[in-house]
C-alpha cells in the first residue's frame, strides 16, 4: 500500500446556494488496523473558511499548523481574513516548496469569498490546484466518491438538502472502501452560521 | 506429487501432426499459459493473489458441539469489492470449511474435498471422519506447495469421535486443536475469544461469544466487515444460526445515548 494509503481518508466538499457543505470520515488506521474512531480531518481556518486534510495523518497536522501561523501573522499584518482564492494559492505555494520531499497530503479547501460566493478546491500532494463548481473530493474513497458525487450532486441546493446529499455520498462511497469510514463528519457553512454535524456510519 | 483426480485432460497446444487418439490419452494437467517468461508470469500471479488472507473466521469446540463464525468481507487491496461473500463453505451436512486467503483456491478445493468425502462414503459405506476428511485436504494443499496457492482454512465437523476441528493451511500446515481464528482480523478475535471462553457453555452463550468476536475484529480490521455469520454443528449436523449485520451490531452493544445539552439554542421567531 502507498504511503497515501497509510492512514485512510475521506473527503468531500460540495457548493449549494450561497453556502458550502465539507465533509470527512473519522477514521485513523495504521494500514489496516483502526486506531480513532474520532479523528479530525477538517479544521477551520476563519469562520467563512475551512480546510480538509487528505493522506499521511502526520503531514496534514503538520501543514494545518504551518498554516494557521501563516494565516496569523497575515491577520496581523492586513486586518483582515484572508480570502479563500488568497488561501487556495497560499497552500499551493506552500506545498510547491516542498516539490522534492512533498507533504503527503491532498488538501480540500472550502469557503465564502466576496459577496458570499461559495468556493471549493482541491489539490494534489505538490500543489496542482483543481477549482471545481459543483464538487471536490480526496483520500482513498476518492473514486467511490467521484461516482456518488457525479450522480446525487444538483446545482443550487439549499443547506439542509446539501447535507442530506454529501451526507449520502460520503457514507456509501466509504462503504466501498476499506481504510475510510467509521462515522462522518460534516460542516454546512451559510454565510449567517456554521453548522457541524457526526454521521452514525457503518463501523466496520 | 501433485494431485490431479480434479482437473481434465488438456493435450499440448502444438499439433504433433494428426493424431485423433492423442485428445483422450493425454495425461490430466492444468493448461499453461504460452509465454516467453513463464516464471515471471507465475511470479505475478502468485502476487495478484497473495496479500492479506483480509478476513476474519473463527472456530472453537466446547461441550455442545463445535461453533464456526465468520465475516463477510472481500477486499481487493483498498477496495471492498463485495459486502455478502459466503465464506462459510458446507463441505457436506455434517462438515463445514471456512474461507481465508484466495476466494477462489477456497471454494474450488473445498468442493472438491466434499466429492471425496462423497466418494469415501460409497467406498467403505460410512462417513469419513473429521480427521480423515482434514488429512485428504492437507495432503492436496501440500502437493501444490510453492505455486502460489492462498489457502487458510478450518475444518470443523460431527464424527463418531464427538466434534472435531482441524486448522489446513496452504503451507502444508494441519494442526488439531480447540480454538482457532484465522485471517486478518484474528489477533482481534482471539483477544475476545480466549478471555469468553469457558468449556461449559451453552449454544446460546457460545454463538454470542462468536458473534462478539466477529464484531470486534471487524470493528479494528478494515479488511473484515459485512455480516457476521455463525454456525453451530453438532451431532445432527451443522445449522445456520445468525447472520447480523454488523454495521447494525455496533449500534446494539454500544447504544447511542443523546449527550446533555448545556444550552440549547432556540430558533427565532418567524419576521
Amino acid at each position: 500500500m502507498s504511503i497515501f494509503e497509510y492512514n485512510g481518508s475521506a473527503l468531500v466538499a460540495m457548493v449549494g446556494k450561497n453556502c458550502f457543505a465539507i465533509a470527512s470520515d473519522r477514521r485513523l488506521g495504521v494500514q489496516l488496523q483502526t486506531i480513532a474512531t474520532d479523528f479530525q480531518r477538517i479544521s477551520k481556518i476563519h469562520d467563512k473558511l475551512f480546510i480538509g486534510l487528505s493522506g499521511l495523518a502526520t503531514d496534514s497536522q503538520t501543514l494545518y499548523q504551518r498554516l494557521v501561523f501563516r494565516h496569523k501573522l497575515y491577520q496581523l499584518r492586513e486586518e483582515c481574513d484572508m480570502k479563500p482564492e488568497t488561501f487556495a494559492s497560499l497552500v499551493s505555494s506552500m506545498q510547491y516548496e516542498k516539490r522534492f520531499g512533498p507533504y503527503f497530503c491532498q488538501p480540500v479547501i472550502a469557503g465564502l469569498g466576496d459577496d458570499d460566493k461559495p468556493f471549493i478546491c482541491t489539490m494534489d500532494a505538490i500543489g496542482a490546484k483543481e477549482l471545481a463548481k459543483d464538487f471536490v473530493v480526496a483520500g482513498t474513497a476518492s473514486e467511490s466518491l467521484y461516482g456518488a458525487c457525479e450522480s446525487m450532486f444538483k446545482p443550487d441546493m439549499e443547506a439542509e438538502e446539501l447535507f442530506e446529499t454529501i451526507s449520502q455520498a460520503l457514507l456509501s462511497s466509504v462503504d466501498r472502501d476499506c481504510l475510510s469510514g467509521w462515522g462522518g463528519h460534516v460542516y454546512v457553512v451559510t454565510p449567517t452560521e456554521v453548522k457541524e454535524r457526526i454521521l452514525k456510519g457503518r463501523m466496520d | 506429487m501433485l494431485d490431479t483426480t480434479a482437473l481434465e485432460s488438456f493435450p499440448s497446444l502444438i499439433s504433433h501432426g494428426i493424431n485423433v487418439a492423442g485428445e483422450i490419452s493425454a495425461p490430466p494437467s492444468f493448461q499453461l499459459p504460452n509465454s516467453n517468461d513463464f516464471d515471471g508470469f507465475v511470479k505475478e500471479t502468485i502476487q495478484m493473489v497473495k496479500p492479506a488472507k483480509g478476513t476474519t473466521t473463527l472456530a472453537f469446540i466446547f461441550k455442545e458441539g463445535v461453533m464456526v463464525a465468520a465475516d463477510s468481507r472481500a477486499s481487493m487491496g483498498g477496495y471492498i469489492s463485495s459486502h455478502s461473500v459466503k465464506k462459510i463453505i458446507e463441505i457436506n451436512p455434517y462438515m463445514l470449511g471456512t474461507m481465508a486467503g484466495g476466494a477462489a483456491d477456497c471454494q474450488f478445493w473445498h468442493r472438491n474435498l466434499g466429492i471425496k468425502c462423497r466418494l469415501h462414503e460409497l467406498a467403505n459405506k460410512r462417513r469419513i471422519s473429521v480427521t480423515g476428511a482434514s488429512k485428504l485436504l492437507a495432503n492436496i494443499l501440500y502437493s501444490y506447495r510453492g505455486m502460489g496457492l492462498s489457502v487458510g482454512t478450518m475444518i470443523a465437523g460431527w464424527d463418531e469421535t464427538g466434534p472435531g476441528l482441524y486448522y489446513v493451511d496452504s503451507e502444508g500446515g494441519r494442526l488439531k486443536g480447540n480454538r482457532f481464528s484465522v485471517g486478518s482480523g484474528s489477533p482481534y478475535a482471539y483477544g475476545v475469544l480466549d478471555s469468553g471462553y469457558k468449556y461449559d457453555m451453552s449454544v446460546e452463550e457460545a454463538s454470542e461469544l462468536a458473534r462478539r468476536a466477529i464484531y470486534h475484529a471487524t470493528f479494528r480490521d478494515g479488511a473484515s466487515g459485512g455480516v457476521a455469520s455463525v454456525y453451530y454443528v453438532g451431532p445432527t449436523g451443522w445449522k445456520k444460526l445468525s447472520g447480523d449485520d454488523v454495521g447494525e451490531l455496533h449500534y446494539h452493544y454500544n447504544p447511542v445515548t443523546p449527550s446533555t445539552v448545556e444550552q440549547e439554542m432556540v430558533e427565532a421567531a418567524g419576521p
